[in-house]
């Protein structure tokens, strides 16, 4: 459902993305994993189009995005979960949420939405008029899911969801993207915990200095032996 | 001499918050220290209340009848503050430009009501609309082309902008100031205290201004998209939210307000002329980073502080030194607390 | 090699177009063929030379936004007003004591002041200026709003011309020496300059101060030119001609600033035949160049024949060869610290050190010591805490508790600069050079603490100057040549290779000779090849240059081989310290950072 092909990007004078192609399908959790820096948060902000300078061609649903606005992307149905939860520190739990959904106009379809994420982390219900800059990290990493889902999206980018936390919470949280995939949202995950995206996702690619070095079925990456010495810790 | 004491005074408390505030790393380590400028700043306290208590006392009435007027001032300068201060927020820069459009909204409500005929409150209505359209086009001409060029750059452009308009205004309008034509002449008198009419409209419509702004950003849709791009563009453009429009909306309801600002100026003091966005635009600039740039409350309470300062500055010490009040504010709230009064401290991340 | 922007140097024919230029005017004044209007335009030309090219300093040169020049103006117009009047001394004693009243006011100012920074600062230098003017309005010994008349006329237009021709030289001169390079540093990255050692509050400081002097001078010439000046000649609007004219000729570009004040103060007098229209085509116009050439006309660069050339050229910015591999680096000594390498003391050692953002403890309880000589790694999922944990140790950020010692001496609560000079310098995770530098002004910005000379020789040039010159250009070309850089020395920093990019991050750390190494994430972003390339030279540079380095790494491998000690650190607290092998093995580590075993 999401093809990216031949990407290229600069970035700060720097060829940061080197002729990525990748493809995810529908009802998948794809996987791309790989080092800091190596160019993965990028790929997610050229599919949205937050990046401008690059070359090649990204189409959803077969129809071509590449050129096509932030928000009409988010529009079609593709939903990003930044890297560092980027919520509105602001802005209350519930009116986070309430922006997720600023692309919808079904009222009462915002409310049903609002009721399942809401089933699914019930911590943010708990804290739902508290200023989510004052939640903690985790807190926040549900919220910024939460509002990805509350877009409605057919696809959600997941950039690093485990950053910075606890061990315990990052199980909860890959825990809860599986429970949402098998919900019927097809999920594209950037991770740097390569043990963690590889065991949920279906199918992997690894990428190092802007080229994708390694693709295939998750559970064959996860045995292999260079990947296994590189990400795994061997 | 007293108003030269009070000053001196004044700027005492000054350099010592300026002491207090550079060594405030190791400040608390030192209890002597600490002792000894805790005492100081006590005194001088102490000091200024009494010169002002003395001031006070000796007519009482007329300390309250200059801090009312003070207020209804400071919502003047509080309804431009608005408009610096979103704009600020949502796109980082001073629109110097801003003086400018509240003197298109004077100008406007000036023809409205005479040239046209406008009855006042429609006359405002037509202001706001003009100094709106005004603000979005100076927006889509001067500031969008240079959303990703340096900061600097933009700011310059803005001051271009300012002078441009002013000269532009003078063209147009003529230098010669214009007498806005008296509107409300009525007096109120709450206990011995007298109000004019026309100050009290002016606090009526801004404060019925503020609340609609209020509402508008908290809970309708465009007011929302406008608060998440202040807070993270990145994020609102993830949910959807389409910058650029917002934007401009930001620039619209600013400039709405200034242009309400302007015509309300005017019923109070009636002389307009094409160079009067100039100070109440660097004030009202200044009341904004006071309270907290881009905090709406934060605009509200720096201009009332402002207007109050001013008000009482004219009526203590003399109307000459009445632009230093705010100046100096400013520069005490930069070193004490450089976010403003409700700002929030950032950290630069590394 | 036509690239030099930051490089401040005059080109010959510049020198002498400009000469020729000079040389006709003064003959034709001086045979009378010219009116006394034109003498008076020329002089105000000379003035807003002076004005712009000392606010170039400021603004230009240092990064530090002002917008309140005219107040410092003014200061020197009522100075010499003052003593014109009252005592009647000479205009060269006047614009001495003009400079320096403007230029320390300027200082007391500046001081309070320059902690602020971007728009702040140029807010509060605003409300300076129109303090300032305030004060003058209602002063009574200053004349009040109706200013101050008599003042002694003086034919100063010779004076006025040799004036601005010092100012230029002194800026220029300023530009072009270590205390200037310290300058443009702070405007390049005012973190990084801090890093490696510039005091920044002194630089800034010193900056507003000179430029203000400047405005000194500027407004004594002005005041012996006009007989008569009031508080209304220095208002806000005069601050931002000043700063108009700057930003219109390029900030940092003292040519530009030449070329746009001469022509700022003379196209409105030639614009005199459409009067009314003038102040409606100049804001315009200055509106125009913004968008469409935002940095202005100059850039931060001195035009100059060769730059001229290479605008025809049109050369390619990124024609760089192909990146030489680094393997096997020449064991060419530097610099010997001469200790006892054998002794297993700690080289920096932390006690209970916490910080807390808004609420949220980033660092608990960290108690760590890194022995001298060694290698050192931390390690921990991303938002751990670790860079967190340099920016305490470098002074970035002050600790909420807890105490840094460093060879025994406490050191957290100093500012980034004395922790730099005490011997602990860093690289940074997402590195910040000074991007818009060279190479090699890039590392003798570092260097910047082995000159030893002040503001003073930069300004008078003695030999020692030059000679300190050479010393730090060679010491800086040795460098850069012994980390393969030494081709790349002309080209800006941020054409540099990814990879190369690093290795000058790094270079620019040695330059400020440090005792402790930090390194943040060196091997991000490289490839297998390249890290492997990396650990051999930190390997190289630990031993050849007698340090400790302590090093942030997420590529495993790197750490694992490299360090001979690594703590883990998760959720901001210290779970874990031992060897490598102890590391991989520990069911705490493996939980929280390399995962359990995948089944």
């Amino acid at each position: 459902m999401l093809k990216v092909t031949d990407l290229h990007v600069y970035y700060g004078g720097i060829h940061a993305i080197k002729g990525i192609s990748l493809s995810v399908k529908e009802g998948q959790i794809v996987s791309l994993i790989g080092a800091n820096g190596a160019g993965k948060s990028t790929c997610l902000n050229t599919i949205c189009n937050l990046v401008n300078n690059s070359k090649g061609k990204i189409s959803f649903l077969d129809r071509d995005i590449t050129s096509a606005p932030p928000h009409k992307i988010v529009k079609l149905g593709v939903a990003q979960v930044p890297e560092g939860r980027k919520v509105f520190p602001q802005m209350t739990v519930a009116e986070n949420l309430d922006m997720g959904a600023y692309v919808r106009k079904d009222k009462s379809g915002v409310r049903h939405d609002m009721g399942k994420v809401y089933k699914l982390f019930p911590r943010l219900l708990e804290r739902k008029n508290q200023l989510a800059g004052t939640l903690s990290g985790g807190e926040q990493q549900m919220l910024a899911i939460g509002r990805g889902l509350m877009a409605k999206p057919r696809i959600l980018l997941l950039d690093e969801p485990s950053m910075g936390l606890a061990p315990l919470l990052v199980r909860e949280i890959f825990s809860i993207i599986r429970e949402i995939n098998s919900l019927g949202t097809t999920i594209l995950l950037v991770e740097q915990n390569a043990n963690m995206a590889l065991s949920i996702a279906n199918y992997a690619y690894v990428l190092e200095t802007g080229r994708i070095v390694l693709e295939g079925e998750a559970k064959v990456l996860a045995a292999d032996e260079k990947v296994k010495a590189a990400y795994l810790g061997g | 001499m007293q108003p030269v004491f009070g000053f001196a005074l004044f700027a005492v408390f000054v350099a010592l918050i300026v002491v207090l505030a550079r060594n405030k790393k190791r400040f608390p380590a030192n209890p002597i220290s600490s002792f000894f400028f805790g005492f100081i700043i006590v005194l001088l306290a102490i000091g200024a209340a009494n010169y002002f208590m003395v001031a006070i006392s000796a007519n009482r009435l007329y300390f309250w009848q200059q801090t009312i007027y003070g207020v209804s001032l400071g919502s003047v300068y509080a309804l431009i503050a608005l408009g610096y201060t979103m704009v600020y927020g949502i796109v980082r820069l001073i629109n110097f430009a801003h003086g400018e459009i509240y003197m298109i909204g004077a100008y406007a409500g000036f023809f409205g009501v005479t040239s046209l005929g406008f009855p006042f409150y429609f006359a405002l209505i037509f202001a706001m609309l003009t100094a709106a359209l005004a603000g979005v086009i100076v927006e889509r001409i001067a500031y969008k082309p240079l959303r990703k060029a340096p900061r600097l750059a933009v700011l310059i452009t803005a001051i271009g902008m300012s002078l441009l308009l002013q000269n532009v205004g003078q063209k147009i309008f003529g230098s010669i100031p214009r007498s806005f034509p008296r509107q409300f002449t009525g007096l109120y008198r709450i206990g011995e205290i007298n109000l004019d009419q026309s100050r009290v409209i002016v606090f009526a419509v801004t404060f019925l201004l503020m609340v609609a702004l209020q509402y508008f950003v908290t809970f309708t849709k465009p007011g929302k998209a406008m608060r998440a791009v202040s807070q993270d563009r990145d994020a609102a453009q993830m949910v959807g939210v389409n910058v650029d429009r917002t934007i401009s909306l930001t620039f619209f309801v600013g400039s709405l307000l200034a242009g309400a600002a302007g015509i309300l100026v005017a019923i109070v003091f009636p002389q307009i002329r094409p160079t009067m966005g100039l100070m109440p635009g660097l004030k009202a600039f200044v009341a904004a980073v006071i309270g907290g740039i881009g905090i709406i409350p934060g605009a509200v309470l720096g201009g009332l502080i402002i207007g109050v300062s001013e008000n009482l500055v004219t009526a203590y010490i003399s109307s000459s030194w009445r632009d230093a009040i705010a100046f100096g504010l400013l520069i005490l709230i930069l070193l004490v607390k450089p976010s403003g009064i409700l700002g929030r401290n950032t950290r630069e991340k590394v | 090699m036509n690239k030099h922007p930051n490089k401040i140097y005059a080109s010959p024919i510049l020198i002498f177009l400009g000469f020729a230029a000079l040389i006709y005017i003064n003959l034709q004044v001086s045979l009378d063929r010219v009116n006394f209007y034109v003498i008076g335009v020329l002089s105000v030309v000379a003035i807003n030379i002076i004005l712009t090219v000392s606010l170039n300093l400021i603004n230009g040169i240092t990064g530090q936004l002002s917008i309140g020049h005219a107040g410092f103006m003014a200061i020197g117009a009522y100075t010499t007003a003052l003593f014109s009047i009252h005592l009647g001394t000479p205009i060269y004693f006047n614009l001495l004591v003009s400079g320096i009243a403007a230029g320390f006011v300027g200082f007391l100012i500046g001081l309070p002041t320059l902690r602020l920074r971007g728009d702040y600062l140029a807010i509060a230098t605003l409300g300076f200026g129109e303090i300032i003017r305030v004060i003058l309005q209602n002063l009574r010994f200053t004349g009040g709003a109706a200013g101050l008349g008599g003042i002694d006329w003086v034919d100063n237009f010779y004076l006025t011309q040799f004036m601005a021709i010092v100012v230029v030289i002194v800026v220029w001169r300023i530009g072009a020496s270590a205390p200037g390079r310290a300058m443009v540093a702070i405007r390049e990255d005012e973190t990084a300059a801090e890093t490696v050692g510039i005091n920044t509050t002194k630089f800034k400081v010193m900056a507003f101060a000179l430029g203000s002097f400047g405005a000194g001078i500027a407004g004594s010439l002005f005041a012996h030119r006009m007989t008569y000046i009031a508080p209304d000649g220095f208002t806000f609007m005069k601050s931002i001609e000043v700063l108009v004219m700057l930003v219109l000729g390029g900030l940092g570009s003292i040519t530009g600033a030449i070329f746009s004040a001469t022509l700022l103060t003379v196209l409105p007098e030639f614009l005199r035949f459409i009067d009314e229209w003038r102040m409606i085509i100049y804001p315009a116009l200055l509106v125009t160049v913004m968008i469409f050439r935002s940095q202005g006309l100059f850039g931060t660069m001195e035009l100059d024949f060769a730059r001229v050339k290479s605008i025809l050229k049109k050369v390619a910015p990124e024609n760089l060869g192909p990146e030489k591999g680094k393997s096997n680096p020449p064991m060419q000594k530097i610099k010997a610290l001469g200790f006892d390498s054998q002794e297993q003391k700690p080289i920096l050692e932390t006690k209970d050190l916490s910080i807390s953002f808004g609420g949220l403890k980033a660092v608990k309880n960290l108690d760590m010591q890194i022995t001298q000589g060694s290698l050192h790694g931390l390690i921990g999922p991303n938002g751990a805490g670790k860079t967190t944990v340099f920016n305490m140790l470098t002074g970035v950020h002050l600790p909420s508790s807890g105490e840094i010692l460093f060879n025994g001496q406490r050191i957290d609560g100093n500012s980034p600069y004395s922790v730099a000079q005490a011997g602990i310098a860093r690289t940074f995770q997402n590195i910040r050079l000074f991007k818009d530098l060279t190479v090699l002004d890039n590392v003798k910005v570092a260097f910047h603490l082995h000159a030893d000379y002040g503001l003073g020789t930069a300004v008078a040039r003695p030999p020692k100057f030059g000679a300190a010159e050479r010393r730090i250009t060679s010491e800086a070309k040795e460098l850069l040549e012994i980390f393969k850089l030494g081709d790349h020395c002309m080209t800006i920093a941020r054409n540099l290779p990814y990879g190369a990019q690093r290795r000058l991050e790094i270079v620019r750390a040695l330059a400020v000779s440090p005792k402790l190494l930090l390194l943040d994430e060196p091997a991000a972003g490289m490839n297998v090849l390249e890290t492997e390339k990396l650990m051999e030279l930190i390997h190289w540079v630990r031993d050849e240059f007698d340090l400790t380095i302590f090093l942030i790494e997420h590529d495993m491998s790197l750490v694992m081989k490299l360090c001979q000690t690594i703590s883990v650190l998760d959720y901001g607290m210290k779970i874990f310290e031992g060897t490598p092998e102890q590391v991989r093995k520990d069911p705490r580590v493996i939980e929280a950072y390399l995962g359990e075993e995948v089944s």
